[in-house]
């Protein structure tokens, strides 16, 4: 069975963390290193694309310095050949704006952050009902 | 010796003719303030008898005495008489008024205005603001022109109000209109920096309270066998009262919402509402075993997500405020009434409503009626029941902004009823 590779795009450290700490248990994914801002996104999906490793699915983190969620989402759907790789959005605070905006910009979804592993799976098997 | 002679005679001709002069204003004096009420004048031909009726004479003092200013011109626009208020209002002797031409009286600037009424008045009564030209300053006037027939002659008649004080209040109202608009600007930048402000206090305060939930939480399950019996207790509480905290921040955000007024009016059916609360609520419903009926439920003009809020927060506190081991038991009803009162009777045809929300919980002691609505008010601890004490508070400033009214009533442990009273078509957006 295929692994489902997934790329975390974060700037918090501890939330890197947790995301590793919560999902490493499950068996049936595979996580990709993540990046620690959204600046250098298409040069790491190229490199994915290289060693025939695209994720199956990207997490953005909307606060971000330098490059938002927001723009990093609109940086990989602008790029044809990376267009198609569903992208899911969360943030501590989802407002009504983000998710408007989001889902505009092509997002799977827009979640708040989880609290707990229970919440980590949960956002997981969301995608996963989608896309399946 | 000749020119000192010459001298003499004109200084005693200058005498005669001020003798007279004073003779003469004497007259005039007596006439314009009505002690004379007949004048014999002597002519080539004899003596000729002049003599003023009653009513004339009373319209002559009330004239001279208005507060107005009255002026008489002749075809070629030159005064052939004014009153006294005139003469103060130009602030000169009326010696040097009388055989002047009107325009002489007026500044530059206006002087074609008037030109051009003269033009007109003569075929109807007309009114323009001009301004006259006084020693110290313009005075901007009212000029109200009407021309008289009599015995044919024609004059024409001018009552000019002082416009100055009007003026002087209109400017005065055009600057503080100006400091008021000023004002507003300020409050709504300050408005606005609370919004950001808000926005951003909760959501930043946000990020650490998930944290300190979240390692807390790490803790007590994954160090079970590390911690002692104690730290676990303090952990929950920390866990607790992080999740108060968010609680407190997002309804916190909610309230602040609120003010920035952006909620679209529209149709809502308010079953459409209650079946969208129940089903968010639909996991307390489940674990309190809770029966929520309704009964018909009228269409109204509202904001949608705001009423959902309403419904959302009362039926809510319905919920939690339950007394132990008795499910809770919700009943919605509605009547349409013909006035914005409380005891208004009932009227199919009303434009308002009564919405009533009564559950058989703990309810609370009737004298906190009033209470319950405050920001941050509670009535039970929190440790028996969560929340940041905001949900009603919202509910009410929902409610007032759509215009209604909303109280409660209740006796302790005889469950709370709480009352909307709203109108049905209130069409300005919120």
């Amino acid at each position: 069975m295929h692994k489902l590779r997934i790329l975390l795009v974060e700037d918090d450290a501890d939330d890197r963390n947790f995301f590793s700490f919560f999902l490493k248990d499950r068996e049936d994914l595979s996580l990709l290193a993540p990046l620690e801002n959204g600046v250098g996104i298409i040069e790491a999906l190229e490199k994915f694309k290289h060693s025939n490793n695209l994720p199956h699915l990207i997490i953005l983190d909307q606060n971000m310095p330098v490059r938002t969620g927001l723009q990093t989402l609109q940086t990989i759907k602008e790029k044809a050949c990376f267009a198609e790789i569903p992208v899911m959005m969360y943030s501590t605070y989802v407002t009504a704006e983000l998710k408007k905006n989001s889902l505009r910009y092509g997002a799977l979804h827009v979640i708040q952050k989880p609290c707990d592993k229970q919440g980590y799976y949960k956002m997981i098997d969301s995608f996963l009902e989608a896309v399946l | 010796m000749k020119e000192g002679n010459n001298i003499i005679k004109y200084k005693e001709k200058i005498e005669q003719l001020t003798l007279q002069l004073n003779e003469a204003q004497e007259t005039l004096d007596a006439i314009r303030t009505g002690q004379v009420d007949a004048l014999v004048v002597q002519h080539n031909d004899g003596l000729k008898l002049y003599t003023l009726q009653t009513a004339d004479h009373a319209y002559r003092v009330f004239i001279e005495s208005m507060n107005e200013g009255a002026v008489s011109v002749n075809r070629d626009g030159i005064i052939v008489y004014c009153n006294a208020t005139f003469a103060a209002m130009v602030h000169k002797p009326l010696s040097r008024i009388m055989g002047k031409p009107f325009i002489a009286f007026l500044t530059e600037k206006t002087i074609p205005i008037v030109e051009n009424l003269f033009i007109k008045c003569w075929s109807r009564n007309c009114k323009a603001e001009a301004c006259l030209l006084n020693k110290k300053e313009e005075i901007p006037v009212l000029l109200s022109l009407k021309t008289l027939k009599i015995e044919e002659h024609i004059t024409l008649s001018i009552i000019v109000t002082n416009l100055s004080d009007l003026k002087k209040s209109q400017e005065l109202l055009e600057s503080k209109n100006c400091d008021l608009e000023e004002s507003n600007k300020a409050l709504e930048i300050s408005n606005h920096d609370l919004q950001q402000f808000a926005s951003v206090a909760s959501h930043d305060l946000q990020e650490p309270l998930r944290k300190i939930y979240m390692f807390s939480d790490l803790l007590i399950n994954n160090e079970m066998k590390s911690i002692s019996p104690e730290s676990k207790l303090y952990l929950e509480k920390i866990i607790s009262s992080a999740s108060r905290m968010k609680t407190l921040v997002v309804d916190m955000l909610n309230y602040s919402k609120l003010s920035s007024g952006n909620g679209v009016v529209t149709k809502v059916n308010l079953a459409h509402v209650i079946k969208e609360v129940k089903e968010d609520l639909e996991l307390v419903i489940g674990e309190k075993k809770a029966v929520i009926n309704s009964k018909k439920l009228p269409v109204i003009m509202c904001n949608k997500g705001q009423m959902r809020q309403v419904f959302q927060n009362i039926i809510y506190n319905a919920l939690k405020f339950s007394r132990p081991n008795i499910p809770p038991e919700i009943t919605i009803s509605a009547k349409i009434i013909a006035s914005n009162s409380w005891d208004s009777e009932e009227d199919k045809n009303g434009s308002y409503c009564i919405i009533s929300i009564e559950d058989n919980g703990i309810g609370f002691d009737e004298k906190y009626a009033g209470n319950i609505f405050n920001l941050f008010e509670r009535l039970n601890s929190k440790d028996a029941y969560e929340g940041a004490g905001i949900g009603l508070s919202i509910t009410k400033k929902i409610i007032e902004k759509h215009c209604g009214k909303i109280n409660a009533e209740s006796q302790k442990d005889k469950g709370a009823k709480f009352n909307l009273l709203l109108p049905i078509l209130n069409n300005k957006n919120i």
